[in-house]
């Protein structure tokens, strides 16, 4: 298991690492069934009570149902310490949920990508703040 | 509602990045405008204006800018955005206005002074602009979008690397015939093919930059403004559509999408386009010359089905077959398209009806599609904004 008590996402209530497992933190709408990723991102079913919205974590596991590589770095303020050019995005499904998400892939071969293949959330490490934290985003990675 | 027509056109041709200001660009598209219609500005009874969105107090009160260069005359003007579909809601708001009597003539225009190096967020709070997120830490600029979609339409139909290249190639030939494009170097598929990947399947020659321009039309339901016009265009529909609950595109901005559709792919301009068929009594078939918004070669072969020119997944044939060229069955983009222009935010929408006006005036030059009666121009904007105009003469 990484270290990831010195660790810090960049924008708080994406991603989470408590349960010991790294997973995108959603919510779920019990009236309409949607889920949200931002988790305040709401985008319910027209004519919903929107009653009943409940923050949930998404399943560590998904498949890949896009991506590509980009060649160029992402202007800021995105910013990484080290050069990631060229960098897989992929849209990962976590098909219970009925949601895809966008995500940077990371510790894979960009050359192994096939839409359908098993991803699992992880976290990329960005930089370090000035409290000496590893800042990082959600990422996905291959299943080994 | 009155019958209602476009009888003066403007433009100041695309460019790249410019230290001159974007109320100096909208002038010399309103002065065209004034011009072709032998109208007076005091004639004037109402600007539509697109707002400016990097232009601060100035950009966002673009109208009122523009009316003081002209001469302040107490008219109504009205600032809009809509994202890349913002001259369409100002075209819009100008119709509706002249078609329900409020108005007899009144102006829409839109400028945009390409901002000096990237595209970025335009704020910091990542709670309430939830765009910021994307850039902070997605690493997602505006074509990693279209990848994701291309990508998939790629596995799931035919479409090659060679299509989204051949779509260049079309382009950049219009754009190298039309005076107004910033582009005007013709590419062979080779040259498109050896273009680097920005983001892989598409390539740099693939995906549109953004531009400066500038477009302003006068729309009138006056008789004698009507009689004394060169080839009034009358507008059959211009409509506005927003986004559907269940449409499967990542849309720009948006860091998820659901994963089973249940409404059709960027359902905003299924939205608009429906709309405008329905209101003008006017189908697919029946239009002659087609201007849509080809952001990258994946939005060309997408809009033709998501505006019912095709079943889904036929448009690479009609674009291999040549359906898709001037003398074709359909000729899309004369104009050379976003491809040959760049994105100038808030006139890009104006523009494209003005290429489908020109087209239908005749004034199509080199580009010019024989006998044509009945145009389309349809637009499309981030997070959920589109435009249709139907027009025929
Ligand atoms: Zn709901």
């Amino acid at each position: 298991m990484e270290n990831m008590a010195n660790k810090v996402a960049r924008i708080p209530n994406l991603v989470d690492w408590s349960t010991g497992e790294v997973r995108l933190m959603s919510a779920k709408c019990n009236s309409c069934g949607t889920y949200f990723f931002p988790k305040e991102h709401y985008q319910h079913r027209p004519g919903c009570s929107r009653e009943g919205v409940e923050e949930v974590l998404l399943p560590k596991k998904g498949k890949l149902a896009s991506y590509t590589i980009q060649h160029y770095p992402c202007p800021p303020p995105f910013k990484t310490e080290k050069k990631i050019t060229p960098y897989g995005i992929g849209l990962v499904e976590f098909t219970d949920e009925n949601i895809q998400v966008a995500g940077i892939i990371t510790d894979t071969d960009l050359k192994s990508l096939k839409i359908g293949m098993e991803m699992e959330t992880t976290t990329l490490p960005m930089y370090t703040n000035e409290e000496k934290q590893e800042v990082v985003t959600w990422a996905f990675r291959a299943v080994q | 509602m009155r019958d209602v027509y476009i009888v003066g056109t403007g433009i100041h041709p695309w460019t790249g990045f410019s230290e001159q200001v974007f109320a100096d660009f909208a002038a010399v598209a309103v002065e065209g405008a004034l011009k072709d219609a032998g109208v007076e500005w005091q004639k004037i009874q109402a600007i539509m204006a697109g707002i400016f969105i990097y232009g601060g107090n100035a950009g966002h009160l673009s109208g009122q800018y523009l009316e003081s260069i002209f001469g302040e005359t107490g008219v109504p003007v009205v600032n809009v955005y809509n994202a890349c579909a913002t001259g369409s809601a100002a075209i819009r708001m100008a119709f509706n206005s002249v078609a329900a009597g409020e108005t007899d003539t009144a102006l829409a225009f839109g400028a945009d002074v390409s901002p000096k190096g990237f595209l970025t967020a335009k704020s910091d709070n990542a709670v309430q602009d939830r765009d910021v997120i994307r850039w902070k830490m997605g690493g997602m600029p505006n074509p990693i979008y279209w990848a994701l979609e291309c990508r998939k339409r790629m596995e799931k139909y035919d479409t090659t690397e060679e299509d989204l290249a051949l779509v260049k190639v079309l382009m950049s030939e219009y754009g190298s015939k039309n005076p107004d494009a910033r582009f005007k170097k013709p590419y062979s598929l080779e040259e498109v093919m050896n273009s680097v990947y920005v983001c892989d399947p598409l390539r740099l020659f693939e995906i549109c930059p953004v531009s400066t321009g500038a477009a302003a039309v006068i729309i009138t339901a006056d008789p004698e403004l009507i009689k004394k016009a060169d080839k009034p265009v009358k507008i059959n529909a211009t409509t506005m559509g927003s986004a559907i609950y269940g449409d499967p595109t990542i849309r720009i901005s948006a860091l998820s999408c659901p994963a089973t559709p249940e409404a059709p792919m960027l359902s905003e301009s299924y939205s608009a386009s429906r709309q405008a068929y329905e209101k003008s009594g006017i189908g697919p078939e029946d239009i002659d010359v087609l201007e849509l918004p080809d952001n990258s070669s994946w939005h060309y072969l997408v809009y033709l089905e998501t505006c019912g020119f095709c079943k889904e997944g036929e448009a690479d044939k009609m674009l291999r077959d040549g359906e898709t060229k001037i003398g074709g069955k359909l000729p899309v983009n004369p104009s050379g398209g976003f491809s040959s222009h760049g994105e100038a935010l808030s006139a890009q929408a104006i523009w494209q009806v003005i290429e489908c006006a020109n087209q239908l005036r005749g004034r199509g030059g080199e580009r010019q599609v024989e006998g044509a009666k009945v145009a389309m121009a349809q637009t499309y904007g981030l997070m959920g904004n589109s435009g249709t105009t139907i027009m025929s003469i």
